[in-house]
């Protein structure tokens, strides 16, 4: 559905930020893209949502396919049109929006798509907390419910492919969990494909059935995620399992922890 | 305690007009972040256009009969026989200029609409993406250019333009106090306060008004919904170019049409610091307070006192609120 070509991108015509970076997300798949900070992978995501632009960032070589089109010249709100909706890092909710604004916003991706209209019950069905609070202020609810609003933002523009940059940033386990049921939920009912980054690998492979990993603008590894899961880099690179001095014998210990953090929050 | 009355009515009569010009300058900076110093200069071609359609083409040697001055067989025949400055006398002569007002109020929308347009898509959008301070430089230049322009393509002369309602004498009693008013200020007063209201709803509560605040608040990511950012700014320029012609119409009839009226712009960007450049209901509160100020100036200390006492208000209330009475600081996650 996706699928992105050996690209390079530069910030300002100086900062090169992807080196030949290619990637492919197949329809109806989820699709994780991992890495540590600054390896490039929000900047991989507005390259395809055609965000790059605003922020003085160019794709210079490859070419960026969605559905088979070339999207260089798409117009990001075309884009969503089109069916590739963008949640963006850190939420990115109107704050000074209500609830429900916020979801009116999102609505203008489906004009000009006949036959589509906003299902904003869907969106309350899936997070019951907003419909309480859908004539609150945005800037006001916590940091989970926002990040559920940058979700039902996206489940009213009817995507047929949904970015996702590190939807687990700054929430506790629990919500993060939530977060990613609902990702599967999306995926499984909808057929919704989706491409999200995470820095959390242990939850992206909760979900994920395919998986990259970068570093420094360059894809350094890929493949299916029970064969990254059982690699020893990744484990202990990603994963926290292993390493010198403090070796833990088996996934018990590191599911265990876990739960313990689950509980205290 | 009488004239305070008629002084007050009088200042509130004004400061709807100041509403109605400031509305502009806040649509246009919420949406797209630009203080639009040439706001004035707007509202200037939108007195030119309406003085080009209501007077200058009538008084072409093809323009109908109609069009120059509309007496059907009624208004003549009403018209004999009534007394020099009757309160209908006044109604009717209006009415003969009424296709002059109708077709000048529309030329003026249309012309400045384009005018708005073409500033919007030469001007402003190429340079979107860069710093909204060039935008803003670019305003300042602007006035250069439409003051040089007006005056190369209508001349520098004052002229008079026929008043959009009739100019009835309006006499009537508040509290034991006679209050005397012209039905044009009163009905000047009644479009420019329906106009801001009519704006504000429209921002507030229709999804037209919801792609104008996702806009104002972050770019990138109401481009991210699907709203086509470029269009809301050109909605919102041609909204301001739209009520600028109102406005420009409504202060050509008041003062007469000259290239000075462009410095009503800067007296009302005043205003609209002191309600909150984002803010559609403190500046609303703004520009009735220094209307009435203005009136009370010049009240008890002469004409020369109006035009400085209430600027100095304004100066105090950004000293102790930077923000504006009204401007919005940004939501704080509690």
């Amino acid at each position: 559905m996706l699928s992105i070509e050996n690209i390079e991108v530069t910030y300002h015509h100086t900062v090169q930020a992807l080196r030949g970076l290619s990637l492919e997300v197949p329809k109806g798949r989820i699709v994780t893209l991992l890495g540590t900070n600054g390896a490039g992978k929000t900047t991989t995501l507005k390259a395809a949502s055609n965000l790059l632009r605003l922020e003085n960032g160019e794709v210079g070589e490859g070419r960026i396919r969605f559905k088979g089109e070339d999207t260089r010249h798409i117009a990001p709100d075309m884009l969503v049109k089109k069916g590739l909706f963008h949640v963006r890092e850190g939420r990115r909710i109107f704050a000074e929006m209500t609830v429900e604004d916020n979801l009116i916003a999102a609505s203008y991706a489906l004009d000009g798509r006949p036959g589509l209209k906003a299902d904003f019950d869907k969106v309350y069905d899936f997070f019951p907390q907003l419909r309480e609070r859908r004539k609150q202020i945005a800037g006001y609810l916590s940091g989970g419910e926002q990040q559920m609003l940058a979700f039902g933002r996206a489940m009213i523009a009817q995507p047929e492919m949904i970015l996702m940059d590190e939807p687990s940033l700054g929430l506790a386990p629990k919500v993060v969990e939530e977060i990613f049921e609902t990702i599967r939920r999306l995926n499984a009912e909808d057929g919704t494909t989706m491409l999200v980054v995470e820095q959390n690998a242990g939850v992206a492979f909760s979900v994920a059935d395919y998986g990259y990993i970068m570093e420094s603008g360059q894809i350094v590894m890929e493949g299916d995620v029970p064969t990254l899961r059982n690699d020893p880099d990744i484990q202990s690179f990603y994963l926290g399992v292993g390493g010198e001095g403090n070796v833990r014998q088996s996934f018990r210990d590191v599911k265990h922890y876990k739960r313990r953090k689950r509980w205290l929050s | 305690m009488g004239q305070i009355l008629q002084f007050g009515i009088n200042g509130l009569m004004s400061g709807a007009i100041y509403a109605l010009i400031a509305v502009g300058i806040v649509s246009v900076f919420k949406a797209t972040k630009v203080v639009n110093f040439a706001h004035g200069y707007l509202i200037m071609f939108g007195a030119y256009f309406y003085f080009t359609f209501a007077v200058l083409l009538p008084g072409m040697s093809w323009a109908p009969a109609w069009y120059v001055s509309w007496e059907p067989a009624w208004l003549v025949e009403m018209k004999e026989g009534l007394p020099m400055f009757s309160p209908l006398g006044a109604v009717l002569d209006w009415l003969t200029n009424l296709p002059r007002v109708i077709i000048g109020l529309i030329g003026a929308l249309a012309a400045n609409a384009v005018v708005g347009l073409i500033i919007e898509r030469v001007l402003m959008r190429p340079l979107m993406g860069q710093s909204v301070f060039a935008m803003i430089m670019v305003t300042v230049g602007l006035i250069s250019v439409m003051s040089g322009g007006a005056q190369l393509i209508w001349t520098a002369d004052a002229n008079y333009v026929p008043s959009l309602a009739p100019n009835t004498p309006i006499r009537f009693t508040l509290f034991d106090t006679q209050i005397f008013l012209f039905g044009t200020d009163l009905v000047n007063a009644v479009i420019a306060v329906l106009l801001f209201g009519a704006i504000v709803a429209m921002v507030q509560f229709t999804k037209g008004g919801v792609a104008i605040r996702a806009t104002a608040e972050d770019q990138s990511t109401a481009y991210s919904m699907g709203i086509s950012v470029p269009r809301v700014f050109a909605r919102a320029w041609v909204l301001a170019s739209l009520t600028g012609a109102i406005a420009g119409a409504i202060l050509a009839t008041r003062n007469g049409v000259s290239p000075s009226l462009g410095l009503f712009g800067f007296s009302v960007l005043a205003i609209v610091l002191m309600g909150g450049l984002d803010s559609y209901v403190g500046v609303f509160i703004a520009a009735l307070v220094v209307g009435v100020l203005e009136a009370m100036t010049q009240w008890k200390f002469g004409g020369d006192w109006a035009g400085i006492v209430p600027y100095v208000a304004v100066l105090l209330v950004i000293l102790v609120r930077p923000h504006g009475l009204f401007g919005q600081k940004e939501v704080e996650r509690i």
